[in-house]
């Protein structure tokens, strides 16, 4: 069966250290306002408790991706394995890419006048490694895996406040943090 | 889209501008309206909004010198087909300009016009992504349908006689009262969708570029040819500048999806 690489999302367990963000920083030093990763606090209408709640979030590597559609120049193709590649030789810097994922993940590099996004580490995963921000995760809230034999019954893919689009089918998917039960005098 | 984009600004402003010119002076040829010796100029003027806004594109592009390469994904990227698109417009305008002779080239006309048409429903593909919910719809192909049915029916007066000019005058009138319902409707309607889709009705209402495109690029020259009775080589000027702070809040304030990650 072929693979189909994706990321596990633990809310329930992420901290919102923002280790994973720094991690994908120090592997491919990005320029300052270029950030693959990006940790997204969950607003208290959805996650209403005083500590907060975290979604670490980058390019969902789609199973039918629109960065990869919408590029006038096909500086993007998906691999076999599903992880979608953006060839920067390629890109012209025209934005479109930027202005279609639903979920930000191209970002533009004023350095180089051209888009880029997470790449999901498939240099470090053909050589059997994790990817950066998988590996330095301090309580493994994030991870990667083979969506073609994932089978997690407490697992979605569109939480509350992770944009719904069905068509593109994110490779992506999530634990929701549990509300930790309060136990008053009736439960004792 | 959080950034004000100018270069496309112009650029799709401009094009839609020579589009609607195009589309207006076919219509009149088919319909037999005679006027000789303001086709070449006519065909002038369109050249001189398209390349303007086709060079203004460059400045959009990180890389402006490979821009030919956009050609490549015709399969399923609709920028490709804008591309395509206004690069064959482009090259009908300059047969027709070179062309038009004492006699009037209807065919060029309507070719051009038709490839016109077409690019302005590529135009409305391309600024329709998913990332952004509120246009991710057929609004953004309305809008422009709108800009060259105003711009193109008003350019048109320059090339039309005073005493011709009444039934333009009925045309432009009818588009501006339909362009005024559908930009105060639209973010009414945005209002009741998603949390994206409200919070670009809120910024487009709070924004001075949204309102000055309704005063200026709407009410203004509804009311001078309510009062005129005619079109003033000077308004469709007026009009042009509202529907560039149209433009610029359709790119500035509209809020893209990605903001509202980790929100309801």
């Amino acid at each position: 069966m072929k693979k189909h690489y994706g990321f596990f999302i633990d809310a329930e367990r992420c901290i919102g250290c923002f280790t994973c963000a720094m991690a994908c920083k120090n592997q491919y030093h990005q320029p300052e306002t270029v950030v693959w990763r990006q940790v997204y606090p969950i607003s208290e209408e959805i996650y209403p408790y005083h500590e907060r709640a975290f979604y670490s979030l980058a390019c969902n590597h789609c199973e039918n991706p629109t960065c990869l559609n919408v590029c006038p120049v096909k500086a993007y193709y998906k691999r076999e394995d599903g992880i979608v590649v953006h060839e920067q030789d390629k890109c012209i810097g025209c934005g479109n890419c930027i202005r279609s994922c639903p979920y930000g993940a191209p970002r533009y590099n004023p350095e180089q006048k051209k888009a880029e996004k997470c790449s999901l580490c498939w240099q470090r995963v053909d050589a059997g490694l994790k990817p950066q921000c998988v590996q330095s995760c301090p309580v493994e809230a994030l991870q990667i895996v083979d969506l073609a034999t994932f089978d997690r019954p407490d697992t979605v893919q569109y939480p509350p406040g992770f944009p719904k689009h069905e068509k593109l089918n994110p490779s992506v998917r999530f634990v929701v943090p549990q509300l930790p039960k309060v136990i008053g005098r009736e439960d004792i | 889209m959080s950034n004000i984009e100018m270069p496309l600004v112009l650029f799709s402003v401009l094009s839609q501008t020579a589009i609607g010119l195009t589309i207006m002076n076919s219509g009149r040829q088919i319909a037999g309206d005679d006027f000789i010796g303001e086709g070449r100029r006519q065909w002038g003027i369109v050249l001189a909004f398209l390349v303007t806004g086709m060079v203004a594109s460059f400045f959009h592009l990180g890389h402006p010198l490979q821009a030919y390469t956009a050609l490549k994904h015709l399969s399923t990227a609709w920028l490709s087909w804008e591309l395509l698109g206004v690069s064959i417009f482009l090259c009908l305008a300059l047969f027709g300009f070179f062309t038009e002779k004492e006699k009037k080239s209807g065919l060029v006309a309507f070719l051009t016009a038709l490839v016109g048409l077409l690019t302005l429903v590529f135009m409305g593909m391309t600024y329709a992504p998913p990332g952004y919910p509120a246009l991710n719809n057929a609004l953004p192909m309305v809008f422009f349908l709108l800009t060259a049915l105003l711009l193109g029916t008003s350019f048109s007066a320059w090339f039309t006689p005073s005493e011709d000019r009444s039934w333009l005058c009925r045309i432009l009138t009818v588009s501006l009262i339909v362009g005024l319902v559908v930009y105060l409707i639209v973010p009414c309607i945005w209002l009741s969708g998603g949390t994206v889709m409200a919070q670009t009705a809120e910024a487009w209402i709070e924004s001075p570029l949204y309102w000055g495109r309704i005063v200026i690029g709407l009410v203004l020259p509804l009311l001078l040819i309510w009062k005129i009775k005619d079109i003033p080589p000077w308004l469709p000027l007026i009009i042009l500048i509202g529907e560039l702070l149209g433009r610029a809040a359709f790119f500035q304030e509209t809020v893209h999806a990605a903001s509202n990650i980790g929100g309801l």
